[in-house]
């Protein structure tokens, strides 16, 4: 009976419609409270005088509830300002912090839009949290003849009516999210039951409907009395509760959003000879020990996490979890190791599991967890930080690994390719080289320039660029941006390669850049600037719907579902320039996440450089996906994206959809010309 | 045990090679350096040795300045000294006369086992390790792809023709040259590279060189020496044209 | 004597065939330079392959025996070689580029304060002595500077061992003087890691597999086209290292070396290492997209193309014509 209950309530649409019933039976409740016999006044009664041996009590109880929050408050604290400091750390731009703060906390923007039902119900419970600041103020005022809102004036009444429809949206909800956790069972929360997480609910159900009490019974009677002693207690037994739970983020989200890194999978750069990432807990930052005791472990990061739903063992939300842990246990300055090697099952241990080197090198660097946050923890440079200390003291062992660094290392690509070849493509192409007179230099990249595919996106990519009469030119050598090795945590690489082609790009005297690969995009404009400013680069998304007018209009009707690349999409923000393009080439299909809710393809971080995957891959369930959507085409625009969809692609049925890159969508509208060289 | 590797920088392989005007020697103008293969393979043979059994790598290297960047990514991968023997005319030497560079060096290291890679890249000659094995009088064994330290010496694991293999036991002192392949190669780290700052590298000028024994006169592309028929048109075109010529010409069917 | 002296190679009686490339190779200086040409076998006991010798046109077979030489030792061969270059005294010595060779003889040059001009691609007047350098990018020549002798090896499949000329020999016996003490080595027992159950020289066709391939489903249709040419199947290093085809049908400088009638190199890029181990074939054919593939370079019959096309096409038309 139970199994069968649970697996009803795993079917989303079972659970929406759990939630609506819970939520129309609250309403019937209020309702039936609202028009009952029950003696409802529009106003709120007052406890009356509080006897010398009651205010003792409170403040003996108020003394206890506030050391005992303080115990474990006060540690917490010290960890996080005994953490080692955040060398790039600055608080401009301000305006921006201060946007995040007012959109993400005050707004709820975040939770509310990317899980809309729950997080309408949490924005409720932090609104009505709100609400009641003054009321519980008022409410321990009280004992002491402090009291200042008084319910027979008119602001005193409004108020109070006003506190008490939250109260009621805040019971409600939290009603709604109990049921929802309780019975629905969504996994992302966790496979075991959070007991905590039930007494909270309670204690809060409690403080609302102790409050709304107060409307139903008469001024200065035991009803009242009673009343308002249960709200205290609640509230007392409430506060120490806070920093012994994930609760936590009452105090330290806020400020979580409001100091997180400026940037979106900021990674910040070593801070001295000796940092190497994190090793150890004496590496953890003050921003990531803030970040991990913020943790609501929502399980949004998780939710998305291409690795987490493919069956490997990365579980972002875990990692967090293992940080936060492991202060716990050893505290910021210690010298254990924060990952373990192999994959160490252990019973005592349960976050060695996730906090392995496997789990680490598992992650594509989507980006999904980062954005998902609502409480502002940046996952990447965490992941990231514990890549470097692996691979920057050659602990990361890895067959695959090495061999892209030392390709990088010794060609200058991460394909192992002798640069010639890029040379005889080029001169296939017939391919200008720059010498500062073209506008814009076009940048290859290790996929553009030695890819099959790649190659075949550039070439149609020029094409376009022929046709609209831009001048281009390329580099006469070329070398990776290093974007696998920084996403792998290799900074002797990555600072090679970056440094490499800063002086390339000087010495050509280059002004603008465009290439046809999110990850150069991003790695120059972006990873680059530990070293250097490089000349502006965008994605020929943004030039060519810049251009777009000029392109010709296909009228094909065909339908063409466009794949968000990551780097693109969460990295760079650029969403609807790919899709002008593809309307201009047939009629556009959103795949079911799209947008910043796009799922990896399965190729960044790196991994498109390593080993067989374990569990299912990645590409394929992404790939399933887009068909699904029934589209004759599938649009990319970018060549991982592009070449990890051929692999599934072709293992789908007779006759799967086309695989198109939007230069390829754009070029074949265009008038076939003579290009020049070109035999 | 302390272990001498003895390793050469040598073009990178996929450089355009052009040819001096003299026709004696390539254009060394433009060309980047690395280190030869097999000897990377010699070092991570000794780190994995010393990793093992405790002990010191010194790395030694001849020739111009730039191999000083070679000797800094050997002392990034873990070795421990490295010794620069400066000599701008290697070119000039033949095989005997880099060997005896190389032995006087370590004649004066005294090492316990001697290192090197199986030829090089650029060369070829694949006997500088023999050779120097030879002035120094002490037991050598090539093609090497395993090494293993026992209480008499060594054991290591020989690479034949065709698929054989053999053990041999030696003393020490001795000198392996090692195949490629054997081990995995580590990656040059962070870290490696940041602790290299603080070690030890001596420069060392080369004795003079004595008139050599074989004499590279020039060097040239090589001539294609077969005219290839290609044979063009859609698959099953050129499927009946290679039919017709496994029929007709080869005459295997 | 001061002639020219090929150093054999053997191996518990039997020959490793490159000696009679190496052999030919010696003739044909001596017959250059107008003088004699030698040839010498080490061994325990090597009547059976110093008779067969006998029948070569060669001024003398020498016999170089001791019990110490039963077993390979690069000790126990350089010690006896000098001994006898120091009695006959060649101007040049000619060995052919085997591992063993490798092994010893550069220490044997250098006790003569020679070095040796290995892995030899063509003799010129002169003698010039062409090698390859930076993989086979760059041909260089090589001449002797001093008085010598002149140690050099010489390539495999440069030379024919069918271009043996016969004749007749005179057998001389040489004992060298070696104590026990003077090898230091202790060589094992020869074995082998995988069962051999191919043997890729003694296939009259040859159908090898490259990089080209991709991945292992894929050899599936190279595999076919060997069955319809009744051909054995070979590869590249990289195949074998990656594990989709045993070691054992490994063609190339660390594998075999073959010279079958036919050999078809199948999305082989043709680098230097694998030429070296099938360069001496009679006919080779090469299909690779890549129009500047060294393999080009060897190749009788080239096909620019897409193998996932062009083989099973071919496969195809094979089997039609057989019927």
């Amino acid at each position: 009976m139970r199994a069968a209950l649970k697996e009803a309530l795993s079917r989303g649409w079972v659970r929406m419609v759990a939630l609506v019933c819970a939520a129309t039976v609250g309403a019937r409740i209020a309702g039936a409270v609202l028009s009952s016999e029950i003696h409802f006044s529009a106003t709120l009664a007052e406890p009356g005088k509080f006897s010398r041996l009651e205010v003792a009590l409170l403040l003996i109880g108020a003394g206890i509830s506030i050391a005992l929050f303080f115990r474990r408050f006060g540690p917490i604290l010290c960890i996080i300002f005994r953490s080692k400091k955040d060398k790039d750390f600055s608080l401009h731009p301000i305006g921006r912090r201060m946007w995040d703060f007012f959109w993400e906390v005050l707004c709820q923007g975040k939770v509310i839009r990317q899980r809309p039902l729950p997080g309408l119900a949490h924005a409720f419970v932090f609104w009505g949290f709100l609400a009641f600041a003054l009321v519980s103020l008022n409410h321990l005022a009280n004992p002491f003849g402090l009291a200042f809102l008084r319910p027979a004036s008119y602001v005193g009444n409004f108020y109070f009516l006003f506190a008490a429809i939250w109260a009621l949206l805040v019971a409600v909800s939290i009603t709604v999210l109990f049921v929802r956790r309780f019975l629905a069972r969504p996994i992302w929360l966790g496979e075991k039951l959070s007991y905590e997480s039930g007494v909270i609910a309670f204690l809060i159900f409690l403080l609302m409907v102790s409050y709304l009490g107060a409307f139903f019974v008469g001024d200065g009677g035991a009803a009242v009395k009673a009343l308002w002693w249960m709200h205290t207690l609640t509230l007392l037994v409430f506060l120490p509760l806070i920093p012994h739970t994930k609760h936590l983020h009452l105090v330290l989200s806020p400020l979580t959003v409001f100091l997180k890194r400026d940037g979106f999978s900021k990674i910040p750069p070593l801070s001295s000879d000796e940092d190497f990432g994190l090793i150890a807990g004496k590496d953890v930052t003050q921003l990531i020990s803030l970040q991990v005791y913020s943790c609501v472990e929502c399980g949004r990061c998780t939710e998305h996490c291409p690795a987490s739903n493919t069956g490997k063992v990365l579980n972002p939300k875990e990692i967090v979890l293992g940080v936060q842990s492991y202060l716990n246990q050893s505290g910021p300055a210690s010298d254990a190791p924060l990952l373990t090697e192999a994959l160490v099952e252990s019973r005592d241990n349960p976050p060695a599991r996730y906090m392995s080197m496997e789990a680490a090198f598992e992650c594509t660097t989507c980006g999904s967890c980062e954005y998902q946050c609502p409480v502002g923890i940046q996952h990447l440079p965490i992941i990231i930080g514990l890549r470097r200390g692996a691979t920057n003291t050659g602990a990361w062992e890895d067959t695959h690994g090495t061999k892209l660094f030392l390709a990088l290392e010794k060609q200058g690509n991460a394909l192992g390719l002798s640069a010639m070849e890029r040379d005889k493509f080029i001169q296939k192409q017939g391919f200008p080289i720059f010498d500062g007179t073209q506008e814009y230099c076009l940048w290859l990249g290790c996929m553009g320039g030695y890819d099959p595919k790649g190659r075949e996106i550039v070439a149609d990519f020029a094409r376009v660029m022929r046709y609209l009469g831009t001048s281009f030119g390329v580099l006469k050598k070329e070398k990776c941006t290093g974007d696998p090795a920084r996403r792998l945590g290799n900074d002797l690489v990555f600072q090679t390669m970056a440094e490499s082609g800063l002086k390339a790009f000087e010495a050509a005297k280059v002004q603008k850049i465009v290439s046809i690969c999110p990850h150069c995009v991003r790695t120059i404009s972006n990873d680059w600037r530990e070293y250097g400013i490089a000349p502006e680069i965008e994605h020929h998304s943004e030039f060519m719907a810049r251009h777009k007018d000029r392109l010709p209009q296909q009228n094909s009707g065909e339908s063409i579902v466009y794949h968000d690349p990551c780097y693109l999409g969460r990295y760079r923000d650029v969403y609807e320039e790919p899709r002008e393009i593809v309307a201009r080439a047939g009629e556009l299909v959103e795949a079911p996440r799209s947008h910043e809710r796009s799922f990896c393809c399965g190729a960044g971080g790196g991994l498109a450089f390593l080993g067989e995957e374990t569990g299912e891959r990645v590409s394929h369930v992404r790939a399933a996906e887009l068909v699904a959507t029934g589209a004759k085409i599938v649009g990319t625009a970018c060549p991982f994206c592009n070449t990890m969809f051929r692999d599934a692609l072709s293992s789908m049925g007779d006759a799967p959809p086309q695989l198109l890159d939007i230069a390829q969508l754009t070029a074949r509208a265009l008038p076939t010309m003579q290009k020049t060289g070109e035999r | 045990m302390k272990i001498l590797v003895a390793i050469k920088q040598v073009p990178e392989r996929d450089a355009q090679i052009g040819i001096t005007a003299s026709g004696r020697w390539i254009d060394e103008s433009d060309l980047n350096y690395t280190i030869n293969e097999p000897d990377a393979y010699a070092l991570e043979e000794a780190l994995q040795l010393k990793e093992k059994n405790g002990g010191e790598v010194v790395v030694m290297c001849a020739g111009p300045e730039r191999v000083g960047s070679t000797l800094r990514e050997a002392l990034a991968k873990g070795a421990d000294r490295a010794i620069h023997i400066e000599a701008n005319d290697l070119g000039e030497r033949d095989t005997l006369g880099v060997a005896q560079v190389l032995a006087e060096i370590a004649k004066d290291e005294a090492p316990d086992l001697i290192l090197t890679g199986l030829q090089s890249d650029d060369l070829g000659l694949g006997q500088t390790g023999v050779v120097l094995a030879e002035l120094l009088g002490i037991p050598h064994a090539t093609l090497i792809m395993h090494v293993e330290k026992t209480a008499t010496g060594l054991r290591v694991k020989r690479e034949l023709e065709d698929g054989w293999f053999q053990y041999v036991e030696m003393p020490l002192p001795a000198l392996l040259t090692i195949q490629s392949g054997g081990n995995k190669l580590r990656y040059a780290t962070l870290m490696g590279i940041k602790k290299a700052k603080t070690k030890e590298t001596k420069t060392l000028q080369a004795a003079a060189a004595v008139s050599p024994s074989i004499a590279l006169e020039r060097v040239y592309l090589p001539e294609k020496q077969k005219e290839t028929e290609m044979l063009t048109g859609t698959p099953a075109e050129v499927a009946a044209k290679l039919v017709e010529k496994l029929k007709f010409e080869v005459r295997v069917l | 004597m001061s002639g020219v002296l090929v150093v054999m190679e053997q191996r518990g009686g039997a020959w490793n065939r490159m000696s009679f490339e190496a052999l030919a190779a010696g003739q044909q200086l001596a017959a250059k330079l107008g003088i004699e040409c030698s040839a010498a076998v080490i061994g325990e006991s090597v009547k059976t392959l110093v008779t067969e010798l006998a029948g070569k046109k060669l001024a003398k077979v020498f016999a170089v025996q001791h019990g110490l030489l039963k077993d390979y030792t690069s000790d126990g061969y350089v010690v006896a070689l000098e001994s006898l270059l120091k009695q006959t005294g060649p101007v040049y010595v000619v060995l052919p580029h085997t591992y063993q060779v490798r092994d010893f003889a550069p220490a044997l040059a250098t006790r003569f304060r020679q070095s040796l001009i290995s892995d030899v691609i063509a003799m010129h007047d002169g003698p010039v002595f062409v090698r390859q350098l930076l993989q086979g990018k760059l041909n260089a020549d090589y001449k002797q500077a001093d008085a010598g002798p002149c140690f050099v090896s010489v390539q495999a499949g440069t030379f024919r061992a069918e271009d043996v000329e016969e004749g007749a020999a005179t057998v001389e016996n040489f004992t060298p003087q070696l104590e026990a003490s003077q090898i230091r080595s202790k060589p094992g027992q020869l074995f082998r890691e995988v069962a051999h159950t191919v043997d890729l020289s003694a296939a009259s066709v040859i159908v090898s597999v490259g990089r080209g391939i991709g991945e292992q489903e894929n050899i599936g249709i190279v595999e076919e086209l060997a069955a319809a040419l009744g051909a054995e199947l070979a590869a590249s290093r990289p195949i074998c290292d990656n594990g989709w085809l045993p070691m054992e049908r490994q063609v190339g400088s660390s594998g075999q070396t073959v010279a079958p009638k036919l050999y078809l190199a199948v999305g082989i890029s043709g680098a230097i290492q694998h030429l070296v181990g099938m360069k001496g074939s009679k006919t080779v054919i090469a299909i690779n997209k890549d129009e500047h593939a060294p393999i080009f370079e060897v190749a009788d019959y080239g096909v620019v193309g897409d193998l996932f096309e062009v083989v099973p096409s071919l496969t195809k038309a094979l089997l039609a014509a057989k019927g």
